[in-house]
């Protein structure tokens, strides 16, 4: 082993280690920064789908052989898992059973009522993860008050955990009507379970999440249970394999809401986790951006078989609750992330009337699309970037991957066969109308959020994104595009750099008025105990910061607004500042407000953050705009011809770097496309700046 | 130059541009109607004023074949800037009941029409005899509220404040209403914004000619769709379980001529126009949107690749005679049109399930019931006014899958409130809301359960309105051996000794401890129930969709103190035979037409097609009245001679003679 001698490699006693690990579909992601001499480390390896885990210790001995990392020498350590995700989309949860109210047992069947595709005649909703014979009616009632109108029948509690046990449930989720008012009946029900069925774990919706609207509750809870046993399972074995390798750094989880927590409260949490990946690239994002001198940007993450979209608004990411796991909603608050099913694997076809179209069938990653060379012969996105000549320069996904161009034109040949064209011509086209596609999900997020995209700057990253995100910012007008060093390895990174971070709630259902100060005060000095106490479980030690916001809406309408709100207005019982953020907020979003409407307080909610670590990151000494040359040229079909544009390869991209488009970028992890009208500076982060003249 | 192969790069950004749309409306709207509901429409339309982009996502179903062409051409000299608009169901049958309000817009490209952008509202209310201006019981359209004829509501950018304070003195919530206006005129701007950055990207020409080959493009998919259906032609009668206020039924007939990739639908045969509001005003437009809101589904369920436009509608023409329920003359009212419309689509569905039973489902519940309450707060003393749940029935059974239970088919658009939201703002306390057992309609593929909910209230004379309800008598149909759903039905004080069933009426005035309990029809059965696997019918037991006497009862399944018994169900289902018929409508509808044949139903309506129009729904009525212990064309034409006895005045029905022989 030379590492040791290799230059610029510091003795590992001397080193500390932050590491980030993102897993994904296809590979699992290492962004590892080493402080002391500030060298940052990025690794792809192989998923082993039926060993979670196993590839993540295959990780760790890439990086000691390659980077000279000493396990002992991590000091923080951070990990998005998808097990979590997976166990709902494969439906390889534990059998659960559910206890409502007697006389609404179809709470999660009927759901909201309104279904995706309302056109067809066939449109239907999924399997429940607990189906009907498994959900038991009980005896009890809460007026919408809290008051009790009908103490928990026991007797049937009892009778329903023995049907249950019979049938095979391992846990129990017990949710009942405004238990977000009054947790006493869930509480109750849940001690009786303990007493009579110590064998099975139990969740009720108030503790999971407490908020008012049944259905979403109850889903909510159900998701918590139906992923416990599996993400705890692996968990533990996660934490014993990171100890026997000698990693003494506790693993932190990164969650939905784009923080951290420990693996303690992951086991238990288990809900929070579920859309980690997707809030860690925008976290990652947000950061580089920060670090980059972006305010509003437009991420993009094109992987095999989809795109993510999100906005980060003056730096911040958004947040939402609704995003779906699998065909599920979630509720808990999650960074907002829009997602269309087209991504480089994306499947090309000629349909009845011969109209070219893209999707939504996928090659994923297996066989994943022609040029891989994996048996995939279909042609994909990918494979029309690889026909055009955008692709096929460099080795891809860290020299995993190698692209076959010939494979590439085999398939896409066969389509333009079809339609009488040339394979350039049909390449160009699948690439025109997946951007097309993408171009309408971008639209539908823009306008929900009142956005001008020509005010925002575009991130690309993830294995799929700087090859086609240069093109979509065009059709937005965008002026510039920002493509960071590491694009492959962004969710990593926004795990290296989260903070701690829990969310917590209380509906509290009441007009905004004076006589309400006390309900309001009460809740924020519960939420608030509520929070400090959850970041001191975290073992967080240092200054803790918390966000209050609130739900709000005027009277008569049914959907609330979240407004940041100060805690000391609630304290001190000043309602015109509330008052006055709500009417702005709502202004901002609905371009109207009613100055003279009652404003109902549906929940209040709270942030505890605790900071994540202040990393340094190398900065590079910039030179002023020195033009670069490129390796060589290449033939690329740019839309209507082959031309001869340039190849550069980004290791050598130095800061102060400088040239134009058309180009072609090749790096370990993607490929960036740059098209002409782009000129492209690099910065001392070494991101990519691309600006258009227009 | 338009390229084909952009073909679908351009139909995104079309979608784009009206998902944008949407989304703006949406954003931007006061009304619940709008915001939440979603009962709004916007659209691209192409400068002949055809509808060419519709959003996928969000609003109604109803329009994307939507031609905005006879509106445009009743205002003149349209100037960039300006909005016309109408909500009057008989200028030119845009606007089909007054509530809906539609805007459209021009957008001009160098000083000419290229495009236009339009979409309506429902607005909560405009005005007329009754709160939100809809109810069955009325019978002209001038008590539906104030109407609009098209005219300029935007003068150049400038809104026409005549015209709002005209609306603002008629409705009762005036704010609701302009402000909703307000918005779809963004959302208008927002859709002349996108189509002018269309045609910046395509260039003018292709964009003109694009937004041609879209419609051209769907056209061929409809047209490739009935080319893959049989000719022939089938016929299909379904009726609505009233013509007005506890009255009457109602025939819908449609014939159906498929012919290579071309189709009729002759809806000869149904009711005349009602003196109620349940009429829907068509205009006698071959291809009227709302007559052709089923084919959409059936379209869209065959091949849901299909471009929505007005291009799928080009394949059809429809025959709808006038002063008929589909047709009607001014001043007939057309407020709840949306009733007669549900069954409108049942009827075509059945007529299709005919021509390719094998790619449909079966009925779905077809009663999209719509709950409100106004009651007491005890707590205040203050009247409240609120939407409950709407009560919807599940989906026909599917060829490979069970039909959906609760909502689906033709009513998924719609949502419910959550009970605690409810609960917390209004004063009444649910007893339950769920799936109804036994709902479904037996078959191989099981209909989708009918949703049952039911409410207590606590202060005197609480009033709740269950606007749409139907199918309290004539079930919606199973297929192919599969059987008719359950019933829709309203209970009051379930269980109790005062308890009362209301039938197919809409409202209810409830005193304090009352419960309301309402249910919705299920969806038909598909296939024969004895061939559905003996687990499935287990489980459907085990989950209690379905009881243990009807699982005997209809599929031959044994199941005796919760276990099932393999022997006696196999010798139960040997023992019975398969069932006949391609449609099963059950005993109401059998018992119905044993008295109302479908020849006497016919000689009835050509009778009264002979008449005058405003003597058509009397005579109807009137013949109705003298037809008990009477059967068949026989019995109709011996009513008819009592009711000409009686009503000396009545004109000489001028086709009434010939068919009675038959």
């Amino acid at each position: 082993m030379d590492n040791a001698a290799a230059p610029g490699k510091s003795h590992p006693k001397q080193q500390d280690w932050k590491v980030g690990v993102d897993i994904g579909g296809t590979f699992i992601d290492f962004c590892a920064l080493e402080t002391r001499s500030g060298r940052v480390a990025s690794l792809k390896v192989l998923t082993t789908p039926d060993d979670p885990g196993a590839e993540l210790m295959t990780g760790l001995s890439l990086l000691a052989e390659r980077e000279g990392l000493d396990p002992a020498a991590i000091s923080r350590f951070v990990h998005g898992t998808t097990v979590g995700i997976n166990t709902v989309i494969q439906r390889r949860g534990v059998s659960l059973a559910l206890m409502t109210n007697a006389g609404f047992e179809d709470v999660i069947e009927l759901a909201r009522l309104r279904m995706p595709d309302v056109y067809s005649l066939f449109c239907s909703r999924p399997d429940q993860l607990i189906s009907r014979d498994m959900v038991f009616g009980i005896p009890a009632r809460l007026r919408a008050d809290g008051s009790e109108a009908q103490a928990p029948d026991m007797q049937a509690v009892d009778e329903a955990v023995a049907t249950a046990k019979a049938k095979g449930a391992s846990g129990i989720i017990i949710s009942f009507l405004h238990s977000w008012r009054n947790d006493a009946q869930e509480a109750a029900v849940k001690a009786q379970i303990a007493k009579s069925a110590p064998d099975l774990f139990v969740f009720t919706s108030s503790e999971v999440w407490p908020v008012i609207r049944e259905y979403e509750r109850t889903t909510t809870a159900i998701l918590n249970g139906y992923v416990h046993p599996r993400v705890s399972g692996y968990l533990t074995a996660l934490e014993d394999k990171l100890v026997s390798r000698g990693v003494t750094a506790p693993a932190l989880l990164t969650k939905s809401n784009g923080g951290v927590m420990n693996a303690a409260e992951g086991k238990r949490a288990c809900v929070q986790m579920l859309l980690s990946g997707t809030a860690s690239g925008v976290i990652g994002a947000a950061w580089l951006a920060r670090r980059a001198g972006e305010k509003h940007i437009l991420t993009l993450d094109i992987g095999g078989t989809s795109a993510d979209f999100a906005l980060i608004i003056d730096g911040e990411p958004q947040f939402g609750t609704g995003g779906l796991i699998g065909e599920f909603p979630l509720h808990i608050p999650s960074v907002s992330v829009s997602s269309i099913g087209i991504g480089g694997g994306s499947i090309a076809s000629v349909d009845a009337q011969g109209v070219l179209r893209i999707g939504p069938e996928s090659a994923g990653s297996t066989p994943g699309p022609a040029c891989y060379g994996r048996g995939g012969t279909q042609a994909t996105v990918t494979d029309a970037m690889a026909v055009c000549g955008w692709l096929g320069h460099s080795q891809m996904a860290y020299g995993q991957l190698q692209i076959d161009v010939a494979l590439a034109r085999a398939a896409v040949s066969k389509l333009a066969d079809q339609i009488g064209r040339t394979a350039e011509e049909a390449a160009q086209a699948i690439l025109d109308i997946a951007i097309s596609e993408m171009f309408v999900e971008v639209e539908k997020l823009a306008s929900r959020a009142a956005v001008d995209l020509r005010e925002f700057t575009l991130m690309p990253f993830g294995g799929g994104g700087p090859m086609l995100g240069a093109f979509l910012a065009r059709e937005f007008k965008m002026a510039k595009v920002i493509g960071p060093p590491r694009p492959g390895v962004v969710s990593a990174l926004g795990g290296l750099v989260a903070d701690l971070r829990g969310d917590f709630i209380r509906t509290v259902f009441t007009h905004l008025a004076a006589e309400a100060t006390p309900l309001l005060r009460k809740a924020l000095d519960q939420l608030s105990a509520e929070g400090l106490a959850w970041l001191s479980k975290q073992g967080h030690e240092g200054p803790a910061t918390l966000n209050v916001s609130a739900d709000m809406r005027y009277v008569g309408q049914s959907f609330e607004i979240e407004v940041p709100v100060q805690a000391a207005w609630i304290a001190k019982g000043e309602l015109d500042p509330i008052e006055e953020a709500f009417h702005a907020m709502h202004l901002k979003l609905y371009d109207f407000d009613d100055p003279d409407g009652e404003i109902e307080i549906v929940n209040l909610r709270l942030s505890a953050i605790g900071a994540g670590p202040a990393l340094e990151f190398p900065i590079e000494a910039e030179d002023r705009g020195i033009a670069v040359e490129p390796e060589r040229e290449i033939p690329v079909f740019t839309g209507k011809e082959f031309e001869w544009i340039g190849l550069y390869r980004r290791d050598l991209l130095r800061p102060g770097g400088r040239f134009s488009g058309p180009a072609v970028v090749a790096q370990e992890d993607t490929t960036f496309a740059i098209p002409a009208g782009a000129t492209v500076d690099v910065d001392r982060h070494l991101n990519l700046h691309l600006t258009f003249s227009e | 130059m338009f390229d084909p192969l952009n073909l679908q790069v351009f139909a995104n950004h079309t979608r784009a541009a009206a998902e944008n749309m949407a989304y703006t409306l949406q954003r931007t709207a006061h009304s619940a109607f709008v915001k939440e509901t979603e009962d709004f429409t916007v659209m691209l339309i192409n400068r002949n004023g055809d509808t060419f982009g519709v959003p996928m996502g969000l609003g109604a179903t109803w329009y994307p074949g939507l031609t905005y062409t006879r509106a445009i051409d009743m205002v003149a000299d349209y100037k960039p800037g300006d909005v016309a608009f109408t909500n009057d169901p008989y200028s030119c049958f845009v606007a089909t009941h007054a509530p809906d309000t539609h805007l459209w817009k021009p957008v001009f490209y160098e000083g000419e029409i290229i495009a236009w952008t339009g979409g309506h509202i429902h607005n909560t209310d405009m005005g007329g005899a009754v709160p939100a201006s809809l109810s069955r019981a009325l019978t002209e359209i001038h008590q539906e509220g104030i109407r609009f004829p098209p005219m300029k509501l935007v003068n150049e950018g400038v809104f026409d404040e005549d015209i709002l304070k005209i609306m603002t003195t008629n409705v009762r919530k005036p704010d609701l209403n302009i402000g909703d206006i307000k918005a779809l005129v963004g959302a208008l701007n927002t859709g002349e914004r996108k189509i002018l950055a269309m045609v910046e990207k395509f260039g003018k020409e292709a964009f003109l000619e694009g937004a041609e080959v879209l419609l051209d493009h769907a056209e061929a998919q409809a047209r490739d769709i009935l080319r893959s259906m049989p000719d022939g032609t089938y016929v299909f009668v379904d009726y609505a379980d009233e013509d007005s206020v506890e009255a009457n039924p109602c025939r819908l007939k449609l014939t159906l001529t498929i012919k290579d990739d071309e189709a009729i639908l002759d809806f000869t045969g149904s009711d005349p126009q009602l003196g109620s509001s349940l009429n829907v005003p068509s205009g006698g437009d071959p291809r009227h949107t709302m007559l052709l809101v089923g084919v959409y589904y059936v379209l869209y369920t065959i091949n849901p690749k299909i471009l929505l436009n007005t291009g799928i509608t080009r394949p059809f023409t429809c025959i709808a005679p006038e002063g008929s329920v589909l047709n009607p003359i001014s001043p007939a009212a057309v407020g709840m049109r949306s009733l007669t419309c549900a069954r409108l689509r049942s009827v075509i569905f059945g007529a299709f399930c005919q021509a390719v039973p094998e790619r449909l489902p079966a009925a779905p519940a077809g009663n999209n019931c719509i709950v409100n309450v106004m009651t007491t707060d005890e707590r205040t003393g203050r009247t409240v006014i609120a939407a409950v749940n709407p009560v919807v029935g599940g989906g026909g059974g599917m060829p490979h899958r069970d039909g959906t239970n609760g909502s689906g088919a033709d009513a998924a658009y719609l949502k419910n409130t959550p009970i605690e939201i409810t609960e917390t703002e209004v004063p009444i306390e649910f007893v339950k809301y769920g799936l109804a057992k036994d709902s479904g309609g037996a078959g191989r593929w099981r209909g989708g359960l009918a949703t049952e909910m039911a409410f207590r209230v606590f202060s005197p004379g609480s009033r709740i309105t269950a606007r749409n309800r139907d199918r309290s008598f004539f079930r919606p149909w199973g297929l192919l051996g599969g059987k008719a759903a359950g019933l829709s039905d309203m209970v009051l004080n379930p269980g109790r000794d005062d308890y009362r069933r209301l039938g197919n009426i809409d409202t209810a005035i409830l005193q304090p401890g009352d419960v309301l309990e309402i249910r919705s029809a299920g969806g038909g059965g598909r296939g024969n129930p004895l061939e559905r696997e003996v687990w499935r019918v287990v489980r459907d037991v085990d989950r209690g969709y379905v009881s243990a006497e009807a699982a005997e009862r209809d599929y031959g399944v044994v199941i005796r103190d919760a276990v099932l018994d393999e022997a006696a169900t196999e010798s139960l289902r040997a023992s019975r035979s398969t069932p006949v018929g391609h449609f099963h409508y059950g005993p109401e509808r059998d018992g119905y037409e044993a008295q109302w044949t479908p020849a006497a139903y016919d000689l009835l309506t050509d009778i009264l097609a002979g008449l005058p129009i405003h003597w058509r729904f009397f005579t109807k009525t009137e013949i109705f009245r003298r037809m008990k212990g009477r059967v068949g064309p026989e019995g109709v034409s011996a009513a008819l001679s009592d009711v000409r006895a009686r009503f000396k005045e009545m004109p000489e029905p001028l086709t009434a003679t010939k068919e009675a022989a038959e």
